[in-house]
């Protein structure tokens, strides 16, 4: 075959390739928008679900994401930020660093439902959180911290070597230069990935299905349990009785994720000059 | 320029930070290693706890009859989780089938056909696909897909063919990301050899560029499959929970993660530790991928 | 200022005791797992209950009859809601029963479908697998789609003991969490048989008759339709304090001669046995 025809050929099939991806995220998007959006009203998000087939809102389910989220990005921030600059700082090269590398990844593809399991083992039983945000938010912090820790240390990695230099150069420690210069210089990466990692959060079922529980509550303390939105989309789809509230949850949940993966985009783009 | 009038003492001269400075900055490194040592941590506990659980799946049920064992039947006591693997590769096998060409030939064109403005449609779009939890895309097989496939089949829907597009789709983002990536950390240089030399693009691509890339390409598939291999609730709601050989691709069947989640709620005794030993399956089966991955870079950096 | 220190130790007592765990027992929540079928009836009384006491929280969840019955019996929680009675094994578990509902079992088929009545042996034999064509019981040609319940539904255990006399199910068969899920799938595919709770059986499926007897109001309550089960709530030892209050709340008219209703089940007080 003439290389021009094949060329052709080809790159039309890559056109059609990259246009199937994008239509398929369209065709996702749009369908739970095209049928949950007549579902959504302030009622539906600002009301309790009752009655025999969860008619009316979804609000506690609301706050249980918002909650096991919040608690989870609590947790795992701190631990996260100082492990990566422990790798991007002062870390040498050598079995330590690869063996905490490894353990990262390997964290970060933990099937979900075998850290599910893991958190119900280890914090709902024993450890004796029971059904709790507090344990559910512990399992998440596992699963978001490898995402935090490698984009906090791509974030510190990026920031220019001669900022350092400067800092040394003017008597500053180690410990100085990192926590006021390269961090704040790195901070909008950094937000960028945080975010990034709690919209994963919010869409896990599997972990928090075993480290929550099931009955819909308004959490109030960590130790209080509850129902997040995943888990609730997943029952009332599986219970098939009230679709509608399951396109509504889909969207509101969807809109969430997209708040987060936009918002993680616009604060990137926002600080790229720095 | 004032001079020193006096000698120093040689220890004074080298000592740049007081002691009390130089403890502060010691502990707060090894405050820093602990914390990236949580995440080595995190493993170990995941090990214990669950391989506490599990183990005595491989002692009391036995490793044969445990994993080679047929018939998955806990109310009889038969705990063969063969079906179940079988269900997972097949799963698996499918998925990585039918994304892994959709994903790269994406990532080809956002690296070498896309101008910068498609390029920050696709791209963009590419990564929010990751990001849509499984649960959606699981409502989305079960509403959408599988009354297409239904009809189209004459079954109920339920099956591997369903599970292997839906599967497909969500490990897209995980393959077509990472390979481009690697396609474009090939250097410019090679690209240009090859149009000097009068080739198209395609052959560019199809000659140079993805052999160039292959072991990050590779990298992306396995990755993939560890997604594949790892994914619970979509393949959950279109996967039809028959733990059985399913006779063809649109029967019901079940895999290791479906048959842990729907058997959990109710199961005691060694029922529940069967569903531990699966845990253990997986976890050790995707940290072997990872494992592969890094060795495979190791090795590619080395050459 | 003496009375400072003692505000403060209460204030400190309050912050403390509302930072409990959730456990059962405790004096202003009812916790009640169970029955997935029981579920709708407990969450709306659970609702209505709360209004009557806004002090007290009933918590439900629908996570099976069996892990219901499991978690009253070891004390994680106050009710355990059961579709199904209980097993021989679990007679010694010091379990207290009190009825609140009755239920029937439909065989629902495509709406498509000719098939009108089938035997107690017949729906046996689809269910095991041995039959698999429809022609082989008097419809239309056509491979039969088996849809079952997963195994923590109390429906499959009711439909095991009552219609499969215990034996197993066929392996293969399609397993759907979800009342609504089967209602949905028999009511899209042409050959699909299942079987939900007769409360929940609307226009989309065709309840098929067993034995010649349509499932209806009337044939349940004569006793006429064979396939029917009691729904429990179990309690360890006799119910008292507050699930004592929810129990009877759950038994008085305002639930049972509505919700009961509502949910397609029928009450406790109208059964003459």
């Amino acid at each position: 075959m003439d290389k021009r025809v094949a060329n052709t050929i080809a790159l039309a099939v890559l056109w059609v390739a990259a246009g199937i991806t994008v239509f398929v995220l369209f065709a996702i998007i749009g369908y739970v928008f095209v049928n949950g959006i007549g579902v959504i009203s302030p009622r539906f998000i600002f009301t309790w679900p009752h009655g025999v087939a969860a008619v009316g809102g979804i609000w506690p389910t609301i706050v249980s994401s918002v909650y096991v989220t919040t608690l989870a990005m609590l947790i795992v921030t701190p631990i996260a930020i100082l492990a990566a600059v422990y790798l991007a700082e002062y870390a040498v090269q050598g079995r330590l660093v690869s063996t905490i590398r490894f353990a990262a990844d390997s964290l970060a593809s933990v099937p979900s439902i075998v850290m599910g399991l893991f958190g119900l083992a280890l914090f709902v039983e024993a450890a004796g959180f029971g059904f709790s945000m507090l344990s559910a938010a512990l399992a998440l912090s596992f699963l978001m911290l490898p995402i935090v820790m490698r984009t906090t240390e791509e974030a510190i990695r990026a920031v220019p070597r001669f900022i350092r230099w400067g800092s040394y150069g003017l008597g500053a420690t180690k410990w100085q230069t990192v926590s006021k210069i390269v961090l704040p210089a790195a901070t909008p990466r950094i937000v960028t990935g945080i975010v990034l990692a709690a919209g994963r959060a919010v869409g896990e079922t599997a972990v928090v299905i075993y480290t929550m529980g099931q009955a819909i509550n308004l959490p109030r303390t960590p130790l209080d349990s509850g129902r997040p939105m995943t888990v609730h989309l997943y029952l009332l789809a599986m219970e098939g009785i009230n679709l509608r509230a399951a396109y509504g949850t889909a969207l509101l949940l969807m809109v969430m994720i997209l708040f987060f993966n936009l918002g993680a985009r616009w604060i990137s783009r926002r600080y790229r000059k720095v | 320029m004032a001079e020193h009038t006096g000698a120093p003492e040689p220890a004074d001269e080298l000592r740049l930070v007081t002691r009390a400075t130089y403890l502060r900055e010691l502990t707060l490194k090894n405050l820093f290693l602990l914390c990236a040592f949580v995440a080595v941590l995190g493993v170990l506990l995941i090990f214990v706890f669950v391989g506490v659980r599990g183990w005595p799946a491989f002692t009391e049920i036995g490793v044969r009859e445990f994993l080679f064992g047929r018939v998955w039947s806990p109310s009889t006591e038969q705990f063969g989780i063969l079906p179940l693997i079988w269900g997972t590769i097949l799963v698996m096998a499918g998925a990585l089938a039918l994304g892994t060409p959709l994903a790269v030939a994406t990532a080809v064109f956002l690296s070498e056909i896309a101008t910068p403005r498609v390029r920050s449609i696709v791209r963009p779009a590419v990564e929010l696909l990751a990001g849509i939890p499984s649960v959606i895309y699981g409502f989305f097989g079960l509403v959408m897909l599988r009354p297409i496939i239904a009809e189209w089949s004459g079954g109920l829907g339920f099956g591997a063919f369903t599970a292997w597009i839906i599967l497909a789709i969500m490990i897209v983002p995980t393959i077509a990301t990472l390979s481009q990536d690697a396609l474009e950390s090939v250097p410019d240089g090679i690209r240009e050899a090859s149009y000097a030399m009068g080739a198209t693009t395609w052959q560019t691509i199809y000659k140079v560029l993805l052999p160039a890339a292959k072991i990050g390409i590779f990298d992306a598939v396995i990755l993939g499959m560890g997604r594949a291999i790892g994914e619970t609730m979509a393949v959950l709601m279109v996967v039809g929970n028959a733990p059985v050989f399913p006779k063809d691709v649109f029967s019901p069947l079940s895999t290791l993660t479906t048959q842990i989640v729907m058997d959990m709620p109710y199961a005691v005794g060694l029922h529940r530790t069967a569903l531990f030993g699966m845990a253990i399956i997986l976890f050790v089966v995707s940290m072997s991928l990872v494992a592969v991955v890094r060795l495979l870079s190791r090795l590619g950096e080395e050459r | 200022m003496m009375r400072r220190p003692i505000l403060l130790v209460v204030l400190l007592a309050a912050v403390l005791l509302s930072a409990c765990t959730n456990t059962p027992g405790r004096s202003d929540q009812v916790v009640v797992t169970g029955s997935t079928t029981i579920l709708p009836i407990a969450e709306v009384s659970a609702e209505m209950f709360h209004r009557l006491r806004p002090d007290v929280r009933v918590l439900v969840s629908g996570v099976g009859s069996s892990a219901g019955i499991e978690s009253v019996s070891t004390g994680s929680s106050d009710i355990g809601t059961s579709s199904r009675d209980l097993k021989s094994e679990e007679g010694g578990l010091g379990l207290v029963d009190t009825p609140i509902a009755y239920d029937a079992i439909a065989v629902i088929v495509n709406q498509s479908n000719p098939v009108e009545s089938l035997t107690k042996a017949q729906i046996k034999a689809i269910f095991q697998g041995k039959i698999r064509d429809w022609s082989q019981v008097g419809g239309r040609g056509g491979s039969i789609q088996l849809v079952n319940r997963d195994e923590a539904s109390g429906t499959r255990e009711a439909f095991s003991k009552i219609v499969m006399d215990k034996e197993p199910f066929d392996p293969t068969a399609a397993v759907l969490p979800g009342t609504g899920q089967v209602r949905a799938v028999v009511a899209q595919s042409p050959g699909a048989v299942g079987y939900i709770s007769y409360g929940f059986v609307n226009r989309s499926v065709k309840a098929i008759a067993v034995e010649g007897v349509r499932p209806s109001e009337k044939t349940v309550f004569s006793g006429a339709y064979p396939i029917q089960r009691t729904l429990h709530f179990f309690t360890k030892g006799p119910a008292a304090g507050l699930a004592r209050s929810y129990i009877d709340f759950v038994l008085s008219d305002s639930v049972q001669k509505t919700i009961v209703g509502e949910a397609g089940f029928l009450p406790v007080s109208e059964r003459s046995r």
